[in-house]
């Protein structure tokens, strides 16, 4: 600072002039050394639309599966931070799946390659751009003369991309790519094919009465599971019309425990099941064949036959699983279903042009032969996908170069000679079409995290340096490409791409003809082996996302674990109890793996669930668990789609044994009643079930049932009036509530409430994830998490051993019936949160504070003022808090849930809570008051459902509603008079603030 | 008292000693001379006692240790398995709470009940209950999860305004605990004033006697000064009684005052009370048994003394067992589908073991103590005594861990397994009391001597060679109590 600026006399405006001059001339030195400068925020020089602490939403499309499904990426700062379905899109309709909302972990994987790499003596090493290219380059142009057995294999996706990528091929003399999916039911896609001209049929669930499932667990990840979890919980909410599931086949999936009965057909023997309805055989001979009992059967075909419109759907993976399909579709076609409940006419698009998974058996044996000269990969993992049975990867070592663009490691890339990382999808330009004629837009929300490229980028570079024609003028990048083939250019463009989707049409590819198949090579042995796709890792394409490792399985409830399923009587005569081991043999190898007993399989099969198990090369994350692919003899069926199944199994009890890392405690409610249910019949008053025999009105009480008398509570405008005495005439009473409805805040007049309608919930899990998403709950289960501190608990897992998950908001999977090993039990799933008792155990019992009462009702966690005494927890009835009992947050711990750049996607409207403290859920008190504040901002109140709280916006059953109950414009005060309404533990005069609908089971023949 | 001095013959001879006395005599105790020798003896630090120090040394730096590396890494290295979110931390706690009581009631309220067992072995159980309490109030802070923390819970004025949560037990326990420690170490102060003087006078280093000279406070042993002190002392000793009561009642109100099924019960006080005096006469059998053996003290803390402590013992745990029983029946009568539910489990659950453990030690075990040859066999008391300690210690874990991982939510049902960090802590609380205890005990006398010099006859100005009645008659022979001394 100059000397003469300090004269006395200085005015203190010009003193503070020269510091603020001095401040900008030391920042600015800062900002041109050389040394790396730790940013607070990432931006020097911010772009124009930025304000940093306010977010920018970007409309793009999600690339997880090949639904398409569109999504709304909120950034801050520049980060992508958060993924919301996008309202506006056909399939997905404002909500996104588990496997979507952890698209983020992709994005900022600690595992994806930092930039290209090359194979240098044996090992991938990291390279420049300029170097890995000029060999790219050099390999293309040594294999000018041999192109032709040139293969590329991508991941199937709909959209621009494909043709662009055949374009490019073609000019190099290549053959068009593969397109493979290795989580699409290719079974049930060529069966579609076939029968309905189309891939994949819209199922429209309200239109049919009865919906039969021979395996297709269309919640579970078979097809577009988002946009079929919605129109199937629409479906079931319409309650009188609502069509009754059933669920053919050997093991419960989560569709099959959201049906209302489970046949459970031998493995292989659905078809049995088919051919008797359709005629060609008795009940007997489908009996006989399928291990069900004969009265079964014959009750379905009479409930077949009296349900018009039904709809039958089946799976493909299991032994005969093409047969099945196309059986399936033929009883579709009879029963004049194929335009009523199936309707080819509104088809997903997503699965258009997919190529088989044989097509990867005939590449093996032409790799093993040494016909392919060169062999690229992008975004597909058949190293791993592909069984070893199959000798896929043994087969890919001897291909002389092999290319990968994938952006994440995994095996198949860590065979490659050279990784050209892709950008992730959201780094990227790209569309999709997911359902014919509309087009969904993806478009960049961020710059990419490392030095990575848009692989059509790096594929119009290689191709004008070799002087290809075919993107000469005006296409520097894909993005241009994909201006130039959007119909109206670049402006209509960026018009189209703030709502995410348009109209418009690509060119959709032409299948590959099928290779004959291959049969399974025959095991022995007393079990059926059921191979399943993991419902939220799938084919293990999520397994290195920690989000997805943590959330407990929603069928098993297992986590970062993989278990051999096995009915209560089989575990018994194996001698075996959860978490000892088995050994589980096939012609393909054998697999000890710890014993998970449940209800939902049949007696006689062995259920494994692929997707974990992954080789160290594809990081930290995905090594957790074992690959059951490992067990499968490679067959496929008629259709070219590999089997997940085995006809037999030998399973032997082995040593040892595991904690399993689940999270489930008991499995049964004890008369509970925390997750209650109704039939249609009871509710509507028919039952003749006791005295309650008169039809049940609004406001009535339902049969047994007091949760009125509090719900007035509920929508009392003043937070802690439970018994909703302050608001009518004149009952003024200041002992009742904690805050006079006057209260100086303001905030009194308001009740955030949540409901819950247990009709809709099918257990999916995607509330789970999207509340990790949005309130930076760490993962604790990753085994350095656990092994250095708790030394009898290692692996992965081992801090969910001690049930220290942080999940705010947990799927509970009770049971009710079925104590004798049957079939026929029901399942009731409830998302347990905090509810924000009016009446909270939690707070009286902090001695500092920590917890306290807010005016509008919400039950609020200081963080900064917890001590850890942990008596909150202990009187928590619903057992909703969770302790930091490492710190989670700390980088330079052992337990840092957050490794570099994961910590990018954190929160900034979250704390990210310390070691020491307790931690619940907040109603996204975040969101609350963002939007209390921008309201404030804009002059105006809150707008009913204005807004909404992470799992309520993901939820792809809608089965959550957050509001304000108080205010009667809200839905959520609609809502909570619904006459399924009640408490969880009411008895406790808790009044909660969240309040549950009753589930609706549809029993057989409408009866009680 | 025998009256009058005659023969008795052998048949005559009563078959059991007349109890109703004899745990006020100490006929091998003769003079003031001899209480001060041998109980002054007491005070010469021994090789043995330098490695009694050294291994509770060794414990106190091992529990230290795992706390710091508690601290360090988080509390997740304890064995919590939510939702058992107290463990063995609130257990201990608990537990030398409760030890701290049997001090307290032997030196206060057996004072105001004029019981003379009291007088030999009130110094052991109140400096006993001294430590105990300081032990205890480490293991709040210990089990917080930021510890350092811990002053938020005390009210202090602060210019945030932020008060504790007033309604919070843990809040009341602040508050107890802290009046607790601070009356019993007064209590056991002044009760060290006369005895502390005996000290000085003895002493003949200067600094360990001006030491000595302060703490007595410059006690000359006049008349005036003995009519303030037992002033003082029956004053402490009434204001110290409710504190019995009201401590481990205001513990106890950190089970009952919450929700979770078997801590929500009015019955907790009362029984976490007769509890905790249950546990701390085993811990006074623990400590008395070894030390007047180890000290030579046996004339001092008779068998007759430890059979009067014996039926309290026995008493206390009938009470105990009474409060199981009613807990039992409570759950049975109170149609609550959770409390029945939890007590189930208590008993053919998960943790049978641990109230079997509870069970046999604290209610079918004492009931030894019925039959007098048994009370009066100090191995035995001494044997029994640790089975008190593990079944009351036990009795805190059937509280606090089988609770919390079976509660309204069937879902949420767990187990728990303490780790080495736990057991480290534990163990370092055992060496911490000890360190404390070994110290006071070569500093300090164990036994009162001028409470001990009440109850043996004035010195005389002859010295005779047979006995003496209170009348000062001359005795032809001395009755001798059978089992009085051995």
């Amino acid at each position: 600072m100059s000397s003469e600026a300090i004269t006395p006399g200085v005015k203190r405006r010009d003193f503070l002039k020269v510091v603020g001059a001095g401040t900008a001339v030391a920042s600015t030195m800062i900002g041109c050394t050389s040394e790396k400068v730790e940013k607070l925020i990432p931006y020097l020089v911010s772009p124009d639309e930025t304000v940093p602490g306010v977010s920018t939403y970007y409309s793009t499309t999600c690339r997880e599966c090949s639904a398409g499904c569109g999504v709304v990426a909120e950034t801050r700062d520049g980060r992508a931070i958060k993924l919301e379905g996008n309202p506006s899109h056909p399939v997905n309709r404002g909500a996104l799946c588990a496997r979507g909302q952890a698209a983020l972990q992709g994005l900022y994987n600690p595992d994806r390659y930092r930039g290209p790499m090359i194979r240098r003596n044996g090992k991938l090493v990291q390279a420049t751009w300029d170097e890995a290219l000029k060999v790219f380059g050099q390999k293309l142009a040594e294999n000018r003369a041999s192109a032709a057995s040139a293969v590329f294999i991508n991941r199937h996706e709909s959209g621009n991309f494909p043709s662009f990528l055949n374009t490019w091929l073609a000019g190099m003399g290549m053959p068009a790519a593969l397109s493979i999916d290795p989580d699409a039911d290719f079974a049930a896609i060529s069966a579609n094919r076939q029968s309905y001209g189309v891939s994949w049929p819209k199922l429209d669930f309200a239109a049919a009465k009865l919906i039969v499932s021979f395996g297709a667990d269309f919640l579970d990840g078979w097809g577009s599971s988002v946009s079929q979890q919605l129109d199937f919980a629409d479906a079931r909410a319409k309650i009188d019309t609502a069509p009754r599931l059933i669920y053919v086949g050997p093991r419960r999936s989560l569709t099959g425990l959201n049906a209302d009965q489970w046949i459970n057909a031998r493995s292989g023997s659905e078809i049995a099941i088919v051919q008797m309805l359709a005629g060609s055989i008795t009940p007997q001979q489908a009996a006989q064949a399928s291990g069900v009992d004969a009265a079964t059967l014959a009750a379905l075909q009479k409930e077949i036959a009296a349900a018009k419109p039904g709809m039958f759907i089946a799976g493909g993976t299991g032994v005969s699983g093409s047969e099945l399909c196309t059986a399936v579709n033929a009883l579709n076609q009879s029963q004049g279903n194929v335009g009523v409940t199936i309707k080819p006419a509104e088809a997903l698009n997503g699965y258009e042009g997919i190529d088989s998974p044989s097509q990867l058996r005939v590449l093996a044996q032409r790799m093993q032969a040494g016909s392919v000269s060169m062999l690229m990969v992008r975004g597909v993992n058949p190293a791993y996908t592909m069984p070893k049975s199959s000798g896929f990867a043994a087969a890919m070592a001897k291909v002389p170069f092999k290319v990968s663009f994938s952006a994440i490691p995994d095996e198949t890339t860590g065979m490659a000679d050279l990784v050209l990382p892709d950008n992730h999808s959201l780094e990227s330009w790209g569309d999709a079409e997911p359902v014919r004629g509309t087009l969904s837009l993806q478009q960049p929300a961020m710059d990419p995290v490392f030095d990575t490229r848009s692989t059509g980028d790096v594929l119009i570079g290689v191709a004008r340096a070799a002087g290809q024609g075919s993107f000469a003028a005006g296409s520097n990048d894909y993005r241009s490409v994909m201006i130039a083939r959007f119909p109206g250019g670049a402006a209509a463009l960026a018009a189209a791409l703030p709502r995410g989707v348009t109209s418009g049409t690509t060119t959709t590819l032409t299948p590959r003809p099928l290779p004959a198949p291959v049969p399974a090579a025959t095991s022995t042995g007393d079990y059926s082996l059921m191979v399943y796709m993991h419902p939220v890792l799938g084919m293990g394409g999520g397994a290195n996302k920690p989000w997805l490792q943590e959330l407990p399985d929603p069928v098993t409830k297992i986590a970062w674990q993989t278990v051999a399923e096995m009915h209560p009587s089989t575990a018994k005569k194996l001698g075996v109890e959860n978490g000892d081991h088995v050994l589980v043999e096939t012609a393909a190898g054998k697999l000890s793996l710890p014993t998970y007993v449940y209800l939902g399989i049949r007696p006689d099969t062995i259920a494994v669930a692929a997707g974990r198990g992954h080789a160290d090369v594809a990081g930290r994350y995905a090594r957790s668990g074992s690959n059951a692919l490992d067990l499968l003899p490679y067959a496929e069926d008629r259709s070219g789609a590999v089997m997940l199944a085995s006809a037999h199994a030998k399973v032997t009890k082995d040593g040892g044994s595991t904690r399993l890392a689940t999270t489930e405690g008991s499995a049964r409610q004890h008369g509970r009643g925390i997750g209650q249910a109704i039939t249609v019949a009871e509710l509507n008053g028919k039952a003749v079930s006791g005295e309650h025999t008169q039809k049940v009105t609004e406001g009535e009480e339902m049969p047994g049932d007091a949760s009125h008398a509090f719900l007035p509570g509920l929508r009392s405008p003043t937070a802690n009036d439970a018994q909703g005495e302050l608001g009518g005439d004149g009952q003024q009473s200041k002992e009742k509530g904690m805050y006079a409805p006057n209260h100086w805040s303001g905030m009194a007049k308001r009740r955030w409430a949540m409901t819950i309608d247990l009709a809709r919930c099918t257990g999916c899990s995607a509330c789970v994830t999207a509340c990790y998403a949005e309130n930076n709950i760490p993962t604790v289960g990753a085994d350095w998490q656990g092994a250095k501190v708790l030394p009898d608990r290692t692996g992965f897992g081992a801090n969910i051993t001690r049930s220290r998950e942080m999940a705010w908001i947990r799927l509970e999977r009770y049971f009710e019936g079925g104590e004798d090993g049957g079939a026929d039990f029901d399942t009731r799933f409830v998302p347990m949160l905090c509810q924000h008792c009016g009446n909270a155990p939690c707070e009286p019992v902090c001695p500092v504070y920590a917890t306290y009462h807010s005016p509008d009702g919400l039950n609020v966690q200081v963080y900064n003022r917890c001590v850890g005494t942990r008596y909150c927890s202990n009187n928590c009835p619903y057992k909703v808090r969770y302790f930091n009992w490492f710190g989670y947050g700390e980088p330079a711990r052992p337990q840092y849930a957050f490794p570099e750049p994961l910590n990018w996607q954190l929160n900034p409207d979250v704390t990210v809570r310390g070691k020491g403290v307790m931690e619940k859920c907040s109603f996204c008190v975040q969101r609350i008051r963002e939007t209390e504040n921008r309201a404030a901002l804009e002059h105006r109140g809150v707008e009913p459902d204005e807004f909404t709280t992470a799992c309520a916006e993901a939820c792809p059953s809608r089965a959550i509603t957050f509001g304000d109950a108080a205010d009667e414009k809200w839905t959520v005060a609609g809502m909570v008079n619904d006459k399924r309404a009640y408490h969880v533990f009411e008895e406790l005069n808790t009044f909660t603030a969240v309040v549950y609908l009753k589930k609706v089971n549809h029993p057989a023949g409408g009866q009680a | 008292m025998a009256t009058m001095a005659r023969p008795v013959k052998e048949k005559d001879a009563p078959r059991r000693p007349n109890i109703a006395t004899a745990d006020v005599q100490l006929p091998a105790v003769k003079d003031y001379e001899q209480v001060d020798r041998e109980i002054i003896g007491t005070l010469h630090p021994t090789a043995a006692w330098f490695i009694g120090l050294g291994v509770a040394i060794f414990f106190l730096i091992v529990g230290a240790g795992a706390w710091t590396y508690q601290i360090y890494s988080g509390l997740g290295v304890a064995g919590y398995n939510p939702p058992v979110m107290w463990g063995v931390y609130i257990i201990t706690f608990v537990f030398w709470v409760g030890i701290g009581h049997a001090g307290t009631l032997i030196s206060a309220i057996l004072y105001l009940f004029r019981a003379g067992f009291r007088t030999t072995i009130y110094r052991c159980a109140e400096a006993m209950t001294v430590f105990a309490v300081m032990t205890a109030g480490l293991f709040p802070i210990l089990h917080l999860g930021r510890p350092w923390k811990f002053f938020w819970l005390i009210p202090y004025p602060n210019w945030r305004y932020l008060w504790p949560q007033f309604k919070s037990p843990l809040v009341w326990d602040v508050f107890a605990i802290l009046t607790y420690l601070t009356v019993s170490s007064t209590f056991l102060y002044i009760g060290l004033i006369p005895d502390i003087a005996v000290l000085r006078d003895h002493e003949k280093n200067p600094v360990r006697k001006r030491i000595f000279g302060i703490l007595s406070l410059g006690w000359r042993n006049s008349d005036r000064e003995w009519r303030h002190f037992a002033r003082a002392y029956l004053f402490l000793a009434a204001f110290s009684t409710p504190l019995v009561l009201s401590v481990h009642s205001v513990v106890s109100f950190d089970f009952a005052m919450a929700l979770t099924p078997g801590w929500h019960t009015t019955i907790f006080p009362p029984y976490f009370v007769a509890g905790a005096i249950f546990s701390g006469i085993g811990m006074v059998f623990t400590i008395i048994i070894p030390l007047r053996k180890w000290f030579g003290l046996k004339h001092y803390v008779t068998i007759n003394h430890l059979d009067a402590a014996a039926k309290l013992c026995l008493f206390t745990s009938l009470v105990v067992g009474c409060a199981y029983m009613t807990e039992w029946f409570v759950a049975w009568y109170s149609g609550s589908e959770f409390e029945q539910g939890f007590f189930a489990n208590r008993i053919w659950g998960q943790w049978w073991w641990a109230s079997v453990i509870l069970y046999t030690c604290n209610m079918v075990l004492p009931l030894s103590l019925f039959k007098q040859t048994w009370r009066r066999n100090p191995t035995w008391l001494f044997i029994l005594s640790f089975f008190i300690n593990l079944g009351m210690w036990f009795e805190r874990f059937v509280i606090v861990v089988p609770s919390l991982s079976h509660e309204f939510e069937p879902w949420q049902w767990t187990g728990y397994t303490p780790t080495w960090v736990d057991f480290a802590i534990l163990a370092g609380s055992f060496g911490w009391f000890s360190m404390w205890f070994l110290l006071f005990i070569k500093q300090l006398p164990v036994i009162a001597i001028s409470e001990v010099k009440e109850i043996i006859p004035p010195k005389l100005r002859v010295r005779h060679d047979h006995g003496i009645d209170s009348a000062g008659r001359h005795l032809e022979f001395e009755p001798s109590t059978p089992g009085e001394y051995d």
